[in-house]
């Protein structure tokens, strides 16, 4: 099969690197090429997007795309492996795939991080955990040495609980070399062979105090680090328009239709993932 | 008792056949064989609701292919209610502004009188099919005349009495959301069986699935509910909706809130189908009525 114009339709690809992230061995770095050259030509996305994985007589899983754009070829997906609850089918089976194996990509989906937005501002980004691949995503892309004059500073902080649950350590250290921007990578506890910082993501945002003026802040983690760092970025004078986050909801069709991650008067594949806290504030808390 | 909408929503719509063993690049996309259809003796607030959800389906982002090639390829005849009888207890449509004889929405429209069916194009779609039909004899002015003030009857005509404005319901129930103690109350009959999404003409959420029996398999969708407890449920385990009361804030909001601020109406019709068929007699109008009041 084909890109056609029906969006339930996944198009073919092969995975042509695995990476495992993660002393755990649950968060692999899946990289798919298209098995046709016009649906790679086909999926143009952004950061902060994302597509459905799909693997036959498993399902489907919404992942956001954790590569660039500005890196052609291939699209990544970081995964990890879902089922300390429920089993996590697609997810389980495509942790058990092989290089060379090949999966079904719907997408792109949703709206991306908002470039025009945020060119010629500061940019902090602030991830935790898992979290954090869309969020590698929007800063290789602005990176990029031809994007990179579009935006200001660029801030990142970026946490884990260990020093074995940090994703893309190769270019976590390539950025703390770079002085271009600013990278302030923290554990929540260190091992014996950890010399950088200790420390939970909302204290270590508190002690950076990134100055709001000109700034948009990114932030994505798991909702107990959400819900201590906005206090912070509040405090710090960041406004509601300038924090924003990518929501996660429960997804079937992606593409507005199926009606699984309707949160008040928005869907959170089409209308989101992407939201400020303004937006959000005008939703019910339902998510 | 069911509504029209499994003609272009059917409860199960296979999208593509795979074989599992073999390479992804063997499945199928299933052919969308659609055949010329009448959809014959649809109520006024029926029609309403397809004119509802080609919003969603094919008048807002992604086209859905298959409901659009279906309702293309339909040609509708509505039927006006028979206004000489009462309207069932659990009809509330002209609360909602829709009138028992309105044809807006239907191809060819037809209205009794007396032993006669009086049918009128509506579209240029119906009107090609009445121009082949050769049995009908031609309408009197006397027919015109009574066509039309049928129609006008037909607006005149009460269901229920408090009568429905969308933005007022719409921020109503935005001001109640946080309400536990309304939405408790209301739901607490409420079993989550999901009759009332499944019979509603508007309710449209569905699961896609992939249905394997010895190594062939079907992905396909099926009509899923926002009243059943996984319908929300991640995989780390986290369930927004995981309370009844939750649920059916979830659904009556969706109609008469979040679907106004999305798409400009109200996702119900007043057919009465989910207050007639619900074990627990939950009466979706009074739980609406209550709201204005509350």
């Amino acid at each position: 099969m084909s890109a056609n114009s029906n969006p339930y339709i996944p198009v073919p690809t092969q995975i042509s690197r695995i990476i495992n992230e993660v002393d755990t061995n649950d968060i692999k770095t899946f990289r798919l090429t298209f098995l046709n050259k016009e649906d790679e030509k086909n999926f143009q996305y952004l950061p902060g997007q994302f597509a459905e994985l799909s693997i036959y007589g498993k399902g489907e899983s919404p992942i956001g795309i954790a590569s660039s754009p500005t890196e052609p070829g291939y699209v990544e997906f970081t995964v990890q492996r879902a089922g300390t609850v429920l089993p996590g089918l697609v997810t389980a089976a495509l942790h058990d795939m092989d290089e060379g194996g090949k999966i079904g990509l719907r997408g792109p989906l949703g709206h991306p991080w908002p470039i025009e937005f945020l060119q010629n501002k500061n940019i902090v980004v602030v991830g935790g955990g898992f979290a954090f691949t869309t969020l590698r995503s929007l800063i290789n892309y602005m990176l990029y040495p031809e994007n990179r004059g579009r935006f200001g500073e660029i801030t990142v902080i970026y946490g884990a609980r260990t020093p074995g649950l940090l994703l893309y350590k190769d270019e976590l250290a390539a950025w703390e070399k770079r002085n271009d921007m600013k990278t302030v990578i923290t554990v929540d506890k260190g091992d014996e062979d950890w010399k950088g910082r200790q420390g939970f993501v909302p204290s270590v945002c508190k002690e950076e105090a990134p100055s709001p003026h000109n700034t948009v802040a990114v932030i994505c983690g798991p909702p107990i680090m959400i819900k201590f760092t906005l206090p912070v970025f509040f405090e710090l004078g960041f406004s509601k328009e300038n924090i924003l986050t990518s929501l996660e909801m429960r997804m079937k069709c992606g593409i507005g239709k199926c009606g699984r991650c309707n949160v008040g008067y928005k869907y959170v594949c089409s209308d989101g993932p992407v939201f400020s806290l303004a937006e959000l504030d005008e939703l019910p808390r339902d998510f | 008792m069911t509504s029209p909408k499994s003609v272009f929503f059917p409860p199960a719509e296979d999208f593509i056949h795979y074989e599992t063993g073999k390479s992804i690049l063997d499945a199928v996309a299933v052919e969308l064989n659609v055949k010329p259809t009448f959809l014959f003796g649809v109520r006024p607030c029926d029609v309403r609701s397809f004119q509802i959800m080609d919003i969603h389906f094919s008048g807002t982002g992604s086209v859905d292919p298959y409901w659009q090639k279906r309702r293309e390829a339909t040609v509708i005849f509505g039927y006006a209610f028979y206004l000489d009888e009462p309207a069932q207890a659990e009809e509330f449509y002209s609360t909602l502004g829709i009138g028992a004889a309105d044809p807006e929405g239907s191809d060819i429209f037809m209205i009794r009188k007396e032993n006669d069916l009086l049918l009128k194009s509506m579209t240029s779609k119906g009107e090609k099919i009445l121009d082949r039909l050769s049995v009908h004899d031609a309408a009197t002015p006397e027919d015109e005349k009574y066509f039309e003030e049928y129609i006008h009857r037909g607006r005149q005509t009460r269901t229920r009495f408090t009568c429905i404005e969308k933005s007022n319901i719409a921020k109503k129930m935005e001001d109640l959301f946080h309400n536990n103690d309304f939405w408790m109350k209301i739901s607490s009959a409420c079993l989550s069986c999901g009759v009332c999404t499944f019979l509603c003409p508007n309710c449209y959420c569905f699961d896609i699935c992939d249905e394997t029996l010895f190594g062939k398999g079907t992905r396909r969708r099926v009509w899923d509910a926002c009243m059943f407890t996984d319908f929300t449920l991640e995989a780390s385990g986290h369930n927004p909706r995981m309370q009844v009361y939750q649920r059916l804030r979830q659904k009556i909001n969706h109609k008469y809130s979040y679907h106004v601020r999305k798409y400009d109406t109200i996702s119900c019709v007043g057919c009465g189908r989910c207050t007639r068929h619900c074990p627990v007699n939950i009466d979706i109008f009074s739980i609406v009525e209550d709201a204005m009041k509350a």
